[in-house]
């Protein structure tokens, strides 16, 4: 990727050039191994074994678990016990379930638009350079280099009745003001949702990075011929950062899926099943030693992120060219 | 009207950008900040800058609540599974950048895929695997969950950063009479230093930081991580918020403290890991 504007803080190494994508596996033809390479084989299994054991181990082994546990009935001691397409009855049949995937459907709208638009707007803003525009680069990262458990705490007490700033400070207005934002319904869920909904910095570097890569000259060429700067944008910077954005609707819905510490140290899932999502039911299912349930849960996680990668994928089109 | 045109996108701009660095900075801040202050200031004047800056809540969260464990723990795991993913994920992306090999592809792309399935959703059988290795509620057995958690990331990154390295390198150090391992040591892996210090600090910022492997995996205190003793925070330290906030204080300070110091670095690994979909 060239580097456009001669900035060197985007200046981006061998890294991510020309492969944003890691699902396209794209890995340069070589001629047939020489000689020398075929007596290195040993080597080469050597070189890759750890890596093949921490995979079957940690990975295909777990993979192949979920699935063949999620149709039984399991504790963890006594062996695993077939009941077929039971422990998907009962998930469907629990409220926190439903109200679990409500909450994933209604996040993921919110990560897909609110979350993303807001890194990509953001993204735009800094492309224009303005006054400050490096020093809002850098502090938006901050709250990603913090541990999500501590960042969910630091919003607990923001949000706190007591402690909290935000209540303090409309106290200083209206002295009664009493909201527990985070154990009262409707306010839980949307003060959970604001532990991540803003800070879409991932989202904004991969969007700049791709708008960096867009040629200088096809920009003027179309002002050249007339173009406003908002058909730049929707002609030209749009869809040539598609693919980009596309790959940020999916990191961040795929984020949603797998939220845990924002609601783990903050709401714990409550008031009643208002923040009740998928990783705390799991965790729940573990400790009560439902094993079965619990994989069942991750079944259902892993579909989700599926349908989401090929859902997302169709949407933007991210397979064709331009 | 021209102008106005013109004025009205750039307050919105500027606004938006007052708004994005506000919600940035400042709920580090203020918690930096009250670690600094008495109760009653913190309940009073949230916005006020602290009076005096005096360290007494830290000795404190020092010298009364394993703290200094708690950080060690945290430190042991972290650097330790990014040294071992690191040459790991060295050898093995070295491998896929420079051999062809029987199986090459598939297996890069079963390595690579893994991605898609969240972590959460292997809890189980990771729990149950740790137990029956004997290494669950142990440091190594949190150790060897963050090496594998890192894996696709840091092979994507490492075989990227070997494959930019001239063949020709290895052509003529094998002519020289170099062995496979005189090669990757002291040609190849030298020269991946770019990708090398990325994949690791994105690797120590998420062990550092992870939480939910270390809450489910570690329940005796000895092993505890800092972001686990965090959940313990409220009971331990019930109504004093100065020694709550200087607890959280040095929690988030060393991200923050690699951030400033390898900005780029941080940002550009970070950017990689969000296009890992």
């Amino acid at each position: 990727m060239e580097n456009l504007d001669g900035d060197k803080h985007t200046k981006m190494g061998p890294v991510d050039s020309g492969k944003r994508v890691p699902f396209s596996i794209k890995t340069k033809k070589r001629k047939k191994p020489t000689k020398m390479e075929q007596k290195e084989y040993k080597g080469i299994y050597l070189f890759l074994l750890p890596a093949i054991i921490v995979f079957l181990l940690f990975n295909f082994l777990p993979i192949l678990t979920i699935i063949y546990t999620s149709f039984t009935s399991w504790d963890g001691f006594n062996p695993p016990s077939f009941v077929g397409l039971q422990n998907f009855v009962n998930l469907i049949n629990e409220g926190s379930f439903l109200i679990s995937v409500k909450n994933l459907i209604y996040w993921s709208f919110l990560a897909g638009i609110v979350h993303v638009g807001f890194g990509v707007l953001i993204a735009f803003i800094l492309y224009e350079k303005p006054f400050g525009w490096k020093f809002t680069r850098s502090v938006f990262m901050i709250p990603n280099v913090i541990s999500a458990a501590a960042w969910a705490l630091i919003f607990r007490f923001i949000f706190d009745n007591d402690m909290g700033i935000i209540n303090s400070t409309i106290r200083m207005v209206f002295p009664n003001f009493n909201i527990q934002w985070l154990s009262q319904s409707p306010y839980a869920f949307w003060t959970v949702t604001l532990t991540w909904l803003f800070f879409a910095v991932i989202v904004t570097l991969i969007v700049y990075n791709e708008l960096l890569s867009i040629p200088d000259e096809l920009i003027e060429a179309a002002e050249m011929d007339g173009a406003k700067k908002w058909d730049v944008i929707t002609k030209i910077q749009l869809p040539m950062t598609r693919k980009s954005i596309g790959t940020s609707v999916i990191a961040s819905i795929t984020a949603r899926v797998a939220m845990y510490e924002q609601i783990a140290l903050t709401t714990n899932g409550g008031p009643g099943d208002d923040t009740m999502n998928l990783p705390i039911m799991l965790v729940n299912s573990i400790n009560n030693m439902n094993y079965g349930y619990a994989n069942a849960i991750g079944f259902v996680m892993i579909i989700f992120g599926i349908l989401t990668l090929v859902g997302i994928n169709k949407l933007f089109r991210m397979n064709e060219k331009l | 009207m021209d102008t106005v045109k013109k004025v009205i996108p750039k307050t919105l701009m500027y606004f938006i950008l007052i708004f994005t660095i506000l919600i940035s900075i400042f709920p580090v801040l203020w918690v930096i900040f009250s670690s600094f202050k008495t109760n009653a200031q913190i309940l009073s004047s949230p916005f006020a800058l602290p009076e005096s800056i005096n360290f007494d809540a830290y000795r404190f969260v020092f010298e009364n609540y394993n703290f200094g464990l708690y950080m060690m723990n945290s430190l042991i795991v972290s650097v330790v599974s990014t040294v071992i993913s690191i040459i790991i994920y060295s050898m093995a992306g070295y491998v896929f950048a420079k051999y062809d090999f029987p199986l090459k592809n598939t297996l890069y792309a079963l390595f690579i895929i893994t991605l898609l399935v969240p972590a959460q959703s292997r809890a189980q059988p990771i729990f149950t695997l740790l137990i029956n290795m004997g290494i669950n509620n142990t440091l190594t057995g949190l150790t060897f969950v963050y090496i594998s958690l890192g894996m696709a990331m840091s092979l994507f990154i490492l075989r990227n950063s070997f494959a930019s390295i001239p063949d020709s390198l290895n052509e003529a150090a094998s002519i020289e009479g170099a062995t496979f391992i005189q090669k990757f040591w002291k040609i190849n892996f030298p020269l991946a230093k770019n990708g090398v210090v990325t994949a690791s600090i994105l690797m120590f910022l998420t062990n550092w930081n992870e939480y939910f492997f270390a809450s489910l995996l570690t329940t005796s205190e000895s092993v505890r991580t800092l972001p686990v003793a965090l959940q313990f925070f409220n009971e331990t330290f019930a109504f004093n918020y100065t020694r709550l906030f200087a607890a959280l204080t040095v929690i988030i300070l060393p991200g923050i403290l690699i951030y400033s110091i390898a900005q780029e670095r941080v940002q550009k690994s970070f950017a990689t890991s969000g296009v890992k979909g």
